[in-house]
């Protein structure tokens, strides 16, 4: 019941007017900017990221709440209104998605969606409020190699489980780590790969970083292979959902829910794999007009996937609220922005910064609302934006990447930075490396190397320290397979495609 | 690092011989061997201060070279033997069109020199003449319209970053008269 109280006095913080503007500020650009095509999650809330930063913490997080959903909310609109295949976590949404649209149920795809995620967002915020505190409680214990084993952990599954190939994941990650070194070093103040350069020994911020291999990578990507026909946008009126839609839809969207938040939890676990899970459960479990439908746009396999996404995006929170660390791309860029503040994620930010996270909390559920009452109504008009000639879209895309680094430190040596970081994010593109393990290597590097060294100079330099405590044990274990199970599998795989 | 040099999408994607040193993936196995080279002679100069159990600063990065190096051989071996990763999808890409390197190019050449220009010429003319110059490279047509968007967008981020939100954007030429 504590965190109850704690709740409502979020609530209090969160219903300001003050506050509620931002709210609404922050889901309006969140969608809009989410809704644009070649856009996903992680680089709306990278790109909006510099905006928050004139604004005070509990009021920033507020807004970036609502970007956060916003932006997750924005990508579903585009995979059932574009005619073309869009990023990993909404792709399952336009399997069914687009062709419900196609067959002129576009108005209902997009409801079930809307209101698909309200619920499931709602609920799984909610299962936050009650996981929260526990974690935390269970989490206050962590000494410093736990920590250390939980970045390890997000590290190999991060790597292995979202990419296919685990070398390239691992790749990623290296990279994402080499960039995380750079700079001077916290506990001895000594420079290290700086080069020489005076503006590299603060290291690079994670705002360029993200910029960089999300949207400068992505503009140059698209250079090279632009699809130069005009894009298909299937037209659509208002939002709604008819009797036997409603019927049809709310057990995919409870299922989707109890799919997605575990997911979004779990390190590695992200929101493509229970998007998936949910698309092929309710296609087994469909029956009657449902099972004639799959394949052909059935309401089914919108309802459960969008419920699952969302779900995740809540799920992501908790080990990043509650133990600093992030599952996915999206929640490293969240936890830079906490560490723009100066505030450290974790069981003491739950201490010391009550009103900020409970705020932020309490805006999530009423920026989940805020998306439904925005989205219904506004439907047509996020279908024009799919409209945006592709020249402009991308030279905008580039003009407002160039503005949010530059606003930083009003640097053009941070722009050429930028640019080499985009051409990174370009390869890694253009090769099929995943971009989520660089974010997450880079952020939770430096965290992982000071919790080694504190937990090795506790220990005396004796590495068995490592894993002294049973809970780094048993993570290094969960680890190590995590990172092996791939390669055990392919290894028998790979005689029989040689063959 | 510059995977724009080489060969087309189209020609690689027929089916070339399994072994093959000649994929411009190798580049960017072999990036990450170097860059593993990098770490580890790059912080050799970092004396480790404080402690005497080893836990410096060049501790992580010997570490992190290590795996880099490892990591880089197991992927330029992967590459070598014929592994490929999937080229990412999205809703503007098209994944079976060759790489266009001239637009690449063009594209970099136009940012770099912005960020080059930037301070001189100060953020709205800058700005306008990056979109306006990326958009005409990208495709697009009708010119008039084009400048007259670009000259929008740049003013109007100027007044709202630089006087709504109080973010600092250079002047530069126009300094004096907004």
């Amino acid at each position: 019941m504590d965190s109850f109280m704690l709740l409502l006095d979020g609530f209090a913080t969160a219903l300001t007017p003050v506050n509620l503007v931002y709210a609404l500020i922050g889901v309006t650009l969140g969608t809009l900017v989410g809704v644009l095509p070649g856009i996903g999650p992680a680089m709306t809330v990278a790109l909006l990221l510099p905006i928050t930063f004139s604004v005070p913490p509990a009021s920033a997080f507020i807004m970036f709440a609502g970007i956060y959903y916003g932006g997750m909310y924005g990508g579903s609109t585009t995979s059932i209104l574009l005619n073309t295949p869009g990023e990993s976590s909404s792709m399952i949404t336009a399997l069914e998605g687009n062709k419900m649209a196609k067959r002129g149920r576009a108005a209902q795809a997009l409801a079930t969606a809307a209101i698909g995620s309200f619920v499931a967002g709602t609920i799984a915020t909610g299962l936050l409020v009650v996981a929260a505190p526990l974690v935390v409680d269970f989490a206050i214990s962590f000494g410093p190699e736990d920590y250390f084993a939980l970045a390890v952990l997000a590290f190999t599954a991060v790597s292995s489980v979202l990419s296919r190939s685990v070398v390239r994941g691992l790749a990623s990650l290296g990279l994402g780590l080499t960039v995380g070194l750079i700079g001077i070093d916290q506990q001895t103040g000594q420079a290290r790969l700086t080069l020489g350069i005076p503006q590299l020994l603060d290291g690079i911020d994670v705002v360029i970083v993200a910029v960089g291999l999300f949207a400068v990578g992505e503009v140059l990507y698209v250079a090279s292979r632009l699809r130069h026909s005009d894009p298909e946008v299937i037209p659509v009126g208002r939002a709604f959902l008819g009797r036997s839609d409603w019927s049809r839809s709310w057990r995919p969207w409870l299922r989707g829910t109890a799919l997605g938040f575990p997911f979004g939890a779990l390190p590695g676990g992200g929101a493509e794999i229970p998007t998936f899970l949910s698309y092929a459960i309710e296609k087994r479990l469909a029956r009657g007009v449902a099972r004639e439908e799959y394949g052909k746009g059935a309401i089914e396999g919108v309802a459960g996937p969008e419920a699952a996404n969302n779900a995740s995006a809540a799920g992501t929170l908790v080990p990043l609220l509650t133990l600093g660390l992030p599952t996915s791309a999206t929640a490293a860029i969240m936890l830079a922005a906490f560490q723009q503040y100066g505030l450290q994620p974790g069981p003491q930010l739950f201490d010391h910064n009550p009103a900020l996270v409970w705020g932020m909390i309490a805006s999530l559920f009423l920026g989940n609302t805020m998306l439904l009452v925005l989205n219904l109504p506004l439907a047509p008009l996020w279908a024009r934006v799919l409209h945006v000639p592709r020249p402009y879209l991308y030279a905008g895309i580039m003009l407002f990447a160039a503005l949010g680094v530059y606003a930083l430190n009003s640097s053009w040596v941070e722009l050429i930075i930028l640019y080499v970081l985009g051409l990174l994010g370009f390869a890694m593109r253009r090769f099929g490396l995943p971009v989520a393990p660089a974010v997450i290597g880079m952020i939770l590097g430096p965290m992982a190397e000071i919790q080694l060294r504190r937990a090795l100079a506790i220990g005396a330099g004796d590495v068995t320290s490592l894993v002294k405590s049973p809970i780094a044990a048993v993570l290094l274990t969960i680890a190590l397979l995590a990172l092996f199970t791939p390669l055990i599998r392919k290894w028998f795989a790979r005689p029989s495609r040689a063959a | 690092m510059f995977p724009v040099e080489e060969s087309t999408g189209a020609a690689e994607r027929g089916a070339g011989p399994a072994y093959s040193w000649r994929r411009p993936e190798l580049i960017l196995a072999l990036t990450v061997l170097g860059l593993g080279g990098f770490v580890i002679a790059g912080t050799a100069g970092v004396t480790a201060a404080g402690s005497a159990l080893g836990l410096g600063p060049r501790f992580f990065p010997v570490i992190v070279g290590s795996a880099l190096l490892l990591i880089g051989l197991f992927y330029a071996v992967d590459v070598v033997r014929g592994g490929r990763g999937d080229p990412e999808e999205s809703e503007d890409i098209d994944t079976q069109a060759p790489a266009d390197r001239r637009t690449v190019v063009l594209v970099s050449v136009i940012f770099l020199a912005f960020a080059g220009l930037l301070n001189l010429l100060g953020w709205i003319i800058a700005g306008a003449l990056l979109f306006f110059g990326l958009s005409v490279v990208l495709g697009a047509t009708r010119r008039l319209h084009t400048a007259v968007i670009a000259i929008l967008l740049s003013t109007c981020t100027y007044l709202a970053f630089v006087k709504g939100l109080g973010v600092t954007l250079p002047g530069g030429l126009l300094s004096g008269v907004i």
